[in-house]
């Protein structure tokens, strides 16, 4: 782990030197971050690679889970894309025997349905697809498929009156999605081990209200639109941020029961010309979440500013209308 | 191994996109953002991160009731592509709104507005 992690750093810290601007979901003059506990509300061109977390989870007992994802995005047109991700479980119970394998792959489909530029305000709509039996059922991939519509939106509050000040440099993200297993249940049969007798094992599939959001600071944003302090160069490319993402089982809950599970994030990202550095902690909100603060870190490349006349950009279609301050 | 593998490749792949070029994003402006001057200044002097398309990035400067105070079209710096320049009016003591709008030379859009205050 500590080889992979020093060639992650070594792959971010080589492009110090060429950084100086920023890219990728840009709404009027606001830039918001690609977010790695919940999605950020544009469609884009974007890999994050990799995304490494290590917390323990809310198993009981408890597990070292150590998650290595990768997400690629692509736009269909400029409003229209699809991401595709994967992610490798390492789980390590206290008990043993230790488990590893792919999740299943997962599939958002989304449409960036408003973009309006003067209020740095953007929503969209989204398929989020969890491909069932695609994954390792020794790491806790499910066997159904799960389809999650959601709703994502994103304000920056740089139309607040001068007056606000430095306030004007917050923005904040939200998503909610209501997921729905392409089975009501899941039957397992097994043999007990001291009667030797065939045992069947129901465990119904709730549907889940999946909510989150961040909070953050664009210190990028304070310096370009706010006030230039003349601070350090390093620090006008930080965004401090705080996440959450939550689960709420709402129906189907007889065997999983109905509370909420979730994580806190609060965390920093440095925002440069074509890739983004973030490093977060994971901090479980109840112990059915998990039992101790973990940590996660993420490199993001924004590929429509790598490749912006290939790879980076949309398969079809033209430029988004928006509404600007210049009328253009 | 194959994590080893599948990491190296990205110094490769950034490395590719250092001849790409990136959002125009302002990186100073003389008076500089939020600042308060004590003499009006003649012009307004905007420095960028990218080199900009000079056809298709305007800047407009305002009074506090709304009203023009530029002198028109901006111009691209010739000696240097990622700054624009544009006269000013005699500007009287008060709060001036800037609104910029620029496209890099990868044709990405990017634009901002902020104030600066000349004294009394």
């Amino acid at each position: 782990m500590s080889c992979l992690l020093r060639l992650v750093a070594l792959a971010a810290f080589s492009f110090m030197s060429v950084s100086g601007a920023l890219a990728h979901c840009f709404v009027g003059a606001r830039f918001m971050p690609a977010t790695l506990n919940v999605d950020d509300p544009c469609v884009a061109d974007e890999l994050s690679l990799p995304t490494v977390a290590m917390f323990k989870n809310g198993d009981d007992p408890s597990a070292r889970e150590t998650d290595i994802s990768a997400e690629y995005s692509k736009r269909i047109t400029e409003a229209f894309g699809v991401s595709f991700g994967a992610t490798w479980t390492r789980l390590r119970p206290p008990d043993g025997p230790n488990a590893s394998g792919f999740q299943n792959v997962e599939t958002m489909f989304k449409y960036q349905f408003l973009t309006d530029a003067a209020h740095e305000l953007v929503m969209s709509i989204g398929l989020g697809v969890e491909w069932g039996a695609t994954g390792a059922v020794s790491v806790g991939a499910d066997r159904f498929t799960t389809f999650t519509p959601t709703f994502f939106i994103g304000k920056g509050f740089g139309d607040l009156p001068d007056s606000a000040g430095w306030l004007r440099a917050f923005a904040v993200t939200g998503q909610i999605g209501y997921a729905i297993p392409s089975s009501r249940s899941t039957t397992t049969f097994g043999t007990d081990p001291d009667t030797g007798e065939q045992t069947i094992d129901v465990e119904f599939n709730p549907q889940v209200v999946a909510w989150g959001g961040s909070l953050q600071y664009s210190m990028p944003y304070l310096k370009s639109n706010v006030v230039d302090l003349g601070l350090p160069d390093f620090i006008n490319h930080l965004i401090p941020i705080v996440e959450f993402s939550l689960q709420t089982p709402v129906a189907n809950t007889l065997t999983s029961g109905t509370v909420t599970t979730g994580t806190i994030n609060p965390g920093v990202i440095w925002v440069g010309d074509y890739f983004q550095v973030a490093l977060e902690a994971i901090i479980p909100v109840n112990h059915a979440s998990g039992s101790a603060v973990g940590v996660m870190a993420q490199l993001h490349l924004y590929l429509d500013d790598i490749f912006p006349t290939s790879i980076g950009k949309p398969l079809f279609g033209g430029p988004v209308t928006t509404r600007t301050a210049l009328g253009g | 191994m194959r994590k080893t593998k599948m990491i190296a490749w990205l110094p490769m792949l950034l490395l590719a996109g250092a001849v790409a070029h990136a959002h125009a994003m302002l990186d100073h402006a003389n008076p500089s953002v939020g600042s308060t001057v004590t003499s009006a200044p003649r012009s307004l002097s905007l420095s960028f991160t990218q080199n900009l398309e000079p056809a298709f990035s305007t800047v407009q400067v305002q009074d506090a009731g709304g009203a023009r105070v530029d002198q028109g079209k901006a111009q691209v710096d010739r000696a240097n592509r990622s700054v624009l320049h544009i006269g000013l009016k005699p500007l009287r003591p008060g709060i001036y709104k800037v609104h910029w709008r620029v496209l890099s030379v990868d044709t990405h859009t990017t634009e901002g507005s902020f104030s600066f205050q000349v004294a009394q």
